[in-house]
């Protein structure tokens, strides 16, 4: 039976097979369409798009088919948040945040997230949706581990206070 | 119904999806047209690949699907040069990709929101070991498909 595990489908697809890539499609585009959608909000589908062109554009240069859904991370960061920075009309920073208590908040997630920067959403995707310690995302984000930190500490204050109103 | 905050997802439908897939294979030119006609109209038309699909992909001079399990389809075709194809893929609504040894083609279709229908190809011959096709004139092969499919829709 043909190994369908997503690193032996890189190796195939690599091998030139499209049926593979076909696979890959079809697993990918649910990870890539959360990743795009809480960091790009109303880009996701731009970034999402962009994200899986450079991934099959990418592929043959993959050199650990293991470390595929870290590579495959990364690019839809990347791509999220430049898309949702080239759409604009982002707060500067989390003091543009209302605070607790303020009517403008709805009990939403778009909502809280759509009042975040980008750079905000994405440390919040990659420690909340995702999981990774802080240094892991400093070093994809490309910012020192107290910077995480403390944006961390500032959005989840902001979203929490936003989601339990 | 879930306490846990939902988290906005992207949703990319079957075209946006063509497109990152045949950017992935050198030389797979995609070609786009908007139909008027609505989806379901035009996929039939698509689908039918021991019918109508010959009308629209001539250099598939006969097809017959030899093995269908869900969405995996296997069509052997031959040519109007003659040679013969067995095309392993995948069929589902608005998406179908199947490659043989030399061949690739690839189709895909979307609603519009004024009804009518966005499709887009892509094939040729494939590069053997490689995610890659010879530029043999596809994407003037390509306009003339969408073409005819306009006419047999429209």
């Amino acid at each position: 039976m043909t190994d369908s595990s997503e690193p032996a489908l890189v190796r195939r697809a690599q091998a030139g097979d499209t049926l593979a890539m076909v696979g890959l499609l079809d697993r990918l585009t649910p990870y890539v369409g959360r990743i795009c959608g809480a960091i790009a909000l109303g880009g996701g589908p731009d970034a999402a798009q962009e994200t899986l062109i450079a991934v099959f554009r990418g592929l043959r240069g993959l050199t650990h088919p293991e470390a595929l859904r870290g590579w495959v991370r990364a690019i839809a960061v990347r791509e999220a948040v430049r898309v949702a920075r080239r759409d604009g009309g982002v707060p500067a920073d989390l003091t543009s945040v209302p605070a607790r208590g303020d009517p403008q908040l709805a009990a939403d997630v778009h909502d809280v997230l759509r009042r975040l920067s980008p750079e905000h959403r994405a440390i919040l995707v990659l420690r909340d949706l995702e999981d990774l310690d802080e240094q892991t995302v400093a070093a994809m984000l490309e910012v020192p581990k107290g910077t995480v930190k403390s944006r961390l500490a500032r959005a989840r204050a902001s979203f929490r206070k936003a989601w339990t109103e | 119904m879930s306490d846990a905050p939902q988290w906005p997802t992207a949703r990319l439908d079957e075209i946006a999806r063509f497109r990152a897939l045949a950017a992935g294979v050198r030389g797979a030119a995609v070609t786009e047209r908007v139909v008027a006609a609505p989806f379901d109209d035009v996929w039939a038309v698509l689908s039918d690949f021991e019918g109508s699909f010959g009308l629209i992909e001539p250099d598939m001079h006969r097809v017959r699907v030899i093995a269908r399990d869900g969405e995996h389809l296997e069509l052997l075709a031959r040519s109007r040069w003659g040679f013969r194809a067995r095309l392993i893929g995948v069929h589902r609504p608005g998406w179908f990709w199947a490659q043989s040894r030399f061949l690739l083609l690839g189709m895909a279709a979307t609603a519009a929101p004024d009804g009518r229908t966005r499709v887009a190809l892509t094939g040729g011959i494939r590069i053997p070991g490689r995610a890659a096709l010879m530029p043999l004139g596809v994407r003037r092969a390509a306009v003339g498909a969408l073409g005819r499919l306009d006419r047999a829709v429209g």
